[in-house]
């Protein structure tokens, strides 16, 4: 639910609030190199090459374009670059803590030199900007210090003064008042992160030198580097579900509301997908694919990662960098196997095997897996009227496509005397349910036996770039070039143009993002789903099912306060609190063995939906 | 030439423009920074980039360190237009004869509000409830993030002016922003926090239902896009229209770069009168 929500963030947001205010704000460029580093270093194996590109090329998520290391002097640049060359992870937490710790005190002290010029103000603001990637560290080590810290940046803000606007409105600085803050933070950095050595670590984080070295654990939020995307996705994919399209309200099907619950619901994963909110619909976005999902360090570029990285699940770790395209789910019911290689025979496997291995949940309940199912199998493809039910072209097809579909069906030497419908069985969904080696990935050894993948659906592929099991290329042109390439196919331009024609039209579907006017917005989607969700405590109450009741609500109360910030009736914002406050009072009654206040708070909640229902924007 | 005191960084516009075009007609348009002074580069480039084909002048943009190096740069020919906030703008129109051009709109309006936020569990239930206690406002040239929202302490007979405020409050902070002030006063740095109408939504969604506005200011015209004064009237009339255009549709998505309004109106000059009697009531304006 989230991502769908983040999505509508840039329109919504109002006058003197930055474009990208609720977006994570860009980094410094330092501190985004610190950050990505420390988080690149905790993967095993460690990546070195991407934590060099985080220095020496403009980093995910920074502010401007610019090479980290041009920004710290000689002998910092100096000791980054050897820690890098030795591939010593400890040293390379102390080169580049020491360089950013630098930046602090320097910021601070250009400003302190500027104080009662406007160069004063953008100093405090660049020495903060990199302070920001320790903040955190220091918050979950020293919650006081924390307060302290936080308190002189506030004062050295306020010691500014301001030259007005041509001295109409000028205020002197307090050059006193500045420096006794100055010194608060100087004294703190100096003590915690330029220390003459730094304690060994197993994990790197901004923690401070202080508490490291006094051996305390110190527990950070779970966070992802700078440049991280994983709520955000622009056009969001129109979700098809069978039931919907017939005419049927999900609210009166409660195990494929349920399950349409767990499917964006991240109480199912383990940490750390959990406590980062990344749920089955983080990728897989209303049975399609969030083609902006990004992290640096496991994406090799957007719409997917490597799911099998020590990050999520150690246990998974297969210790190799591949990054794999995340597949739509749309008309999955009908696409089987699942995983890219075809490992699992079953949606419900596959769905179990996600949630245990993949992200390290707890093993479902087999009532959860039901729900998930069902829910999963009302997924349909975005009609397409250029293909009949037999996946034939009908007349709504260019001529061009008419003679890629002649092409498609030919025979071909390079392919072993078959066709490409040979495997993308046009009557079979343009899929066979077969595994082949294609030659699209390396055998893992020499000699060895290369991993085949299952043959793709071309059913809505336009909308699904890039392609192949690695995203590797970015265009069906392009996808055409390389079976041209790799398998001698002998096409020529015109005639691969009228192949990737042909593609486009079995490929195509109607409308396939949401579209949204006036009220009709992204939170009241949002507002619908939810309240469609909490429908299924009509059933789960009567049943007593507290352990069911409890991954609802835990899903459902937060994400329906969270939305409040995207209505575009920002005035009935207090009144979603309230409605949401009252979802969890039926949890806390439930979890309490207290049916009867459940029921009266579950009352109560579909009475408030009923009365604030038109008002919800 | 630009100095490197007054200004951070340069962009110019990243199409050709027509060889015909003179210097004169060239456009040059100073950018404040919000939260972060290296943010709006990139959005600098497709900006000017975009107005240089609509104008077929060159267009090229830079970013200030703030509003008063926005307003030297306008006074003194470095920039010829330049956006700016509703007090900024009527203390630039006092001292260069600056005029308004253009107005942002969001949700429909030309105009928002000043709001004192608290956190819900802090006890505090009336803006008297702050006395002793600390605030956080964004900056002290600022209308949403000062001076309305500490007006309404002044009309409710708690404050007598800017520097009694001392007085009431227990410590006053200009935070530097307003993401600094609304995030002062939900980590519990401060009790409250003095910012423009939508200012929460720079907090997360879980802090947002955690803070309660304890008052709202008067309606505040929206930040403008200001003009030196001698601007060639013809050149600011197609700015004028080039601007008005990014309200269709095919053009929206330009806005992001724009600091993300709705769209933009143009001005109405006497919408500032409030502003106007507000800065001359703090002494901003004699």
């Amino acid at each position: 639910m989230k991502h769908l929500i983040a999505s509508a963030l840039i329109g919504l947001l109002p006058l003197s609030v930055g474009a990208t205010a609720i977006e994570e704000a860009p980094w410094a460029p330092r501190a985004a190199a610190y950050r990505l580093s420390l988080f690149m270093a905790n993967l095993t194996p460690v990546p070195w090459e991407k934590i060099e590109n985080n220095w020496t090329a403009p980093a995910p998520g920074s502010a401007v374009a610019v090479e980290a290391l041009s920004r710290v002097s000689d002998s910092d640049a100096q000791n980054i670059r050897a820690a890098l060359a030795a591939e010593d992870r400890q040293a390379l937490f102390a080169a580049i803590t020491t360089a950013l710790a630098k930046g602090i005190l320097q910021h601070l002290e250009a400003a302190e030199a500027t104080l009662g010029q406007p160069e004063a103000a953008f100093e405090v603001a660049q020495s903060a900007a990199l302070y920001r990637a320790f903040e955190d560290g220091i918050l979950a080590a020293d919650k006081q210090a924390a307060h302290d810290l936080g308190r002189a940046w506030l004062v050295l803000n306020s010691s500014l003064g301001s030259t007005g606007i041509l001295n109409n409105g000028a205020q002197d600085p307090n050059v006193a008042r500045f420096a006794e803050a100055q010194k608060v933070i100087v004294e703190y950095i100096e003590t915690n992160y330029l220390p003459s050595v730094f304690v060994e670590r197993g994990k790197l984080t901004p923690a401070p030198e202080s508490a490291v070295r006094s051996g305390t654990p110190v527990v950070l939020p779970a966070t992802l580097p700078p440049g991280s995307n994983i709520a955000d996705q622009r056009e969001l994919p129109r979700l098809v579900l069978q039931f919907e399209e017939a005419g049927e309200d999900e609210a009166n099907l409660p195990l494929v509301a349920y399950g349409d619950m767990l499917f964006d619901s991240p109480e199912i994963f383990g940490s750390p997908a959990r406590d980062l909110g990344i749920a089955c619909s983080t990728c897989h976005n209303r049975s399609d694919v969030n083609r902006d999902f990004f992290i640096p360090g496991l994406s090799s570029h957007a719409g997917g990662m490597d799911v099998d990285s020590s990050f999520f699940n150690p246990m998974f770790n297969d210790r190799e960098d591949d990054h794999l395209d995340t597949p739509s789910m749309r008309g999955i019911r009908f696409t089987a196997p699942y995983g890219r290689d075809g490992r699992e025979p079953s949606l419900r496997s596959f769905v179990r095997n996600v949630i245990v291995t993949e992200f390290a949940g707890a093993e479902p309940t087999p009532f959860q897996l039901d729900a998930m199912v069902a829910y999963l199998r009302a997924f349909d493809f975005l009609p397409n009227p250029q293909i009949d039910e037999a996946g034939r072209l009908t007349d709504k097809a260019s001529e061009a496509a008419k003679r890629g579909e002649v092409l498609f069906n030919t025979e071909f030497a390079g392919l072993g005397d078959r066709s490409c419908a040979s495997c993308h069985t046009p009557d079979r969904f343009f899929r066979d349910g077969q595994t082949y080696d294609i030659g699209s990935a390396e055998p893992p050894f020499p000699g060895g036996t290369a991993t085949p993948f299952e043959t793709p659906t071309l059913r809505n592929v336009n909308f699904t770039a890039p392609y192949m099991h690695d995203g590797s290329l970015a265009t069906l042109a392009g996808v055409v070039d390389w079976f041209n390439d790799t398998k001698d196919l002998g096409l020529d331009a015109e005639q691969r143009a009228d192949l990737t024609a042909y593609l486009r039209a079995v490929g195509d579907g109607e409308e396939p993002y949401q579209r949204f006017e006036g009220r009709d917005s992204v939170f009241r989607l949002s507002w619908e789903e939810l309240t469609t969700f909490a429908s299924t405590l009509d059933t789960l109450i009567p049943m007593r099912d507290a352990e069911n009741i409890a991954v609802l609500i835990d899903t459902v109360a937060p994400d329906l306060a969270a939305d409040a910030s995207v209505m575009i009736n920002q005035n009935a914002k207090p009144e979603i609190y309230r409605f949401a406050a009252i979802l969890q009072a039926v949890g806390d009654a439930s979890a309490a063995g207290d049916w009867a206040e459940a029921s009266l708070q579950w009352d109560a909640f579909k009475t408030m939906q009923a009365e604030i229902d038109e008002r919800m924007f | 030439m630009l100095s490197r005191r007054t200004f951070l960084t340069t962009v110019a516009a990243a199409l050709t423009v027509p060889a015909t075009a003179s210097a004169e007609e060239a456009l040059k348009l100073a950018f404040i920074p919000q939260e972060n002074p290296e943010k709006l580069l990139g959005d600098i480039e497709a900006i000017t980039a975009w107005l240089s084909q609509q104008l077929e002048v060159p267009v090229t943009g830079f970013v200030t360190f703030d509003h008063a190096a926005a307003v030297e740069a306008l006074r003194n020919g470095d920039a010829d237009i330049s956006f700016m906030g509703a007090l900024p703008f009527v203390l630039a129109e006092d001292q260069i004869g600056a005029v308004p051009l253009l107005s942002e709109v969001y949700r429909g309006q030309p105009s928002y509000s000043g709001r004192v936020f608290v956190r819900k569990d802090s006890g505090i239930e009336t803006l008297a409830d702050l006395q002793g206690r600390d605030i956080a406002f964004a900056d002290p040239v600022s209308e949403s993030g000062y001076l309305y929202p500490l007006d309404l302490f002044v009309r409710e007979g708690l404050v007598a002016d800017a520097g009694d405020a001392d007085r009431f409050f227990g410590q006053k902070f200009f935070a530097g922003g307003y993401q600094q002030a609304m995030q002062a006063m939900a980590n519990g740095l401060v009790d409250a926090a003095g910012a423009s109408q939508y200012a929460d939504l720079y907090l997360t969604p879980e802090q947002q239902a955690e803070v309660r506005v304890l008052g709202e200011s008067a309606q505040i015209p929206s930040h403008a896009i200001i003009a030196r004064p001698g601007l060639d009237a013809a050149l600011q009339a197609r700015f004028v229209d080039a601007m008005l255009r990014l309200n269709q549709a095919e053009n929206q998505y330009l806005l992001a770069y724009l600091y993300g309004p709705d769209g933009y109106v143009a001005a109405d000059p006497k919408v500032y009168d409030g502003v106007r009697q507000m800065a001359r009531r703090y002494g901003y304006l004699k």
